[in-house]
């Protein structure tokens, strides 16, 4: 990547309609997210190596993202706030350094 | 709790994704895990790169696109650039924000306090004891 690709722009919406639209998508995203939370324990050991999606505040479960995410979307197409997770196949302690 | 800020990229068709981002203050970049890059529906630049990490040098594509943090008084930040994103499912199980992004903010991850935030220009903190 050269230092052109590298810099990036940050700017703020006052948009009174990308406002709310953004608004209205992290809400619906955070009672997602908050869904997963509380269930976490009893999903992670039970689907290890697989896709899940949450939409809806429920759990779609698949091999693949893109199926786990079609499932999801079948569901709830309306739910904006729907997202992705993997599970990875071992609890073990984490080290990102990218 | 792992430190996890909830964000939205900017899709081909035009939409807005939600992705989970690990917040990781020892990354240089932010980076896309190959899950989240299948969903964008990105064409990828003719460029590529290459990371590295605990795993080992990976390769990675890089597609133009936005990602997007709402905030608590106010309309949401945007941050368009050049993004890497890695194809290979194994190499990242969630997408990850690096410096290029929290070196914009004061980040803070608090793990007792169960607070993970960036804050920007009209915000502050400060430390106090007891």
């Amino acid at each position: 990547m050269t230092d052109a690709h590298r810099a990036l722009v940050m700017e703020e919406s006052r948009d009174p309609h990308e406002v709310a639209q953004a608004q209205a998508q992290a809400a619906r995203l955070a009672r997602n997210a908050a869904w997963l939370q509380a269930h976490a324990a009893d999903i992670y050991p039970r689907y290890r190596g697989q896709h899940i999606c949450i939409a809806g505040e429920e759990l779609f479960v698949a091999a693949t993202p893109d199926e786990a995410w079609a499932l999801a979307t079948a569901a709830h197409s309306d739910d904006d706030g729907r997202f992705l997770y993997y599970i990875p196949v071992e609890a073990v302690a984490r080290i990102y350094v990218y | 709790m792992r430190p996890v800020l909830w964000g939205q990229i900017r899709t081909g068709t035009g939409g807005w994704v939600a992705v989970p981002f690990l917040v990781d203050t020892g990354a240089d970049r932010t980076v896309f895990s190959a899950g989240v890059l299948g969903l964008l529906h990105l064409a990828p630049l003719a460029t590529s790169e290459r990371l590295g990490g605990l795993g080992g040098i990976v390769s990675s594509v890089v597609v133009d696109t936005q990602v997007r943090f709402p905030q608590v008084d106010g309309g949401p930040v945007t941050v368009r650039g050049f993004y890497a994103a890695v194809t290979v499912r194994e190499a990242l199980d969630m997408s990850v924000l690096g410096r290029d992004i929290t070196g914009l903010f004061t980040v803070i991850v608090d793990q007792p306090g169960q607070v993970v935030c960036l804050l920007g220009q009209r915000h502050r903190y400060r430390i106090e004891s007891f």
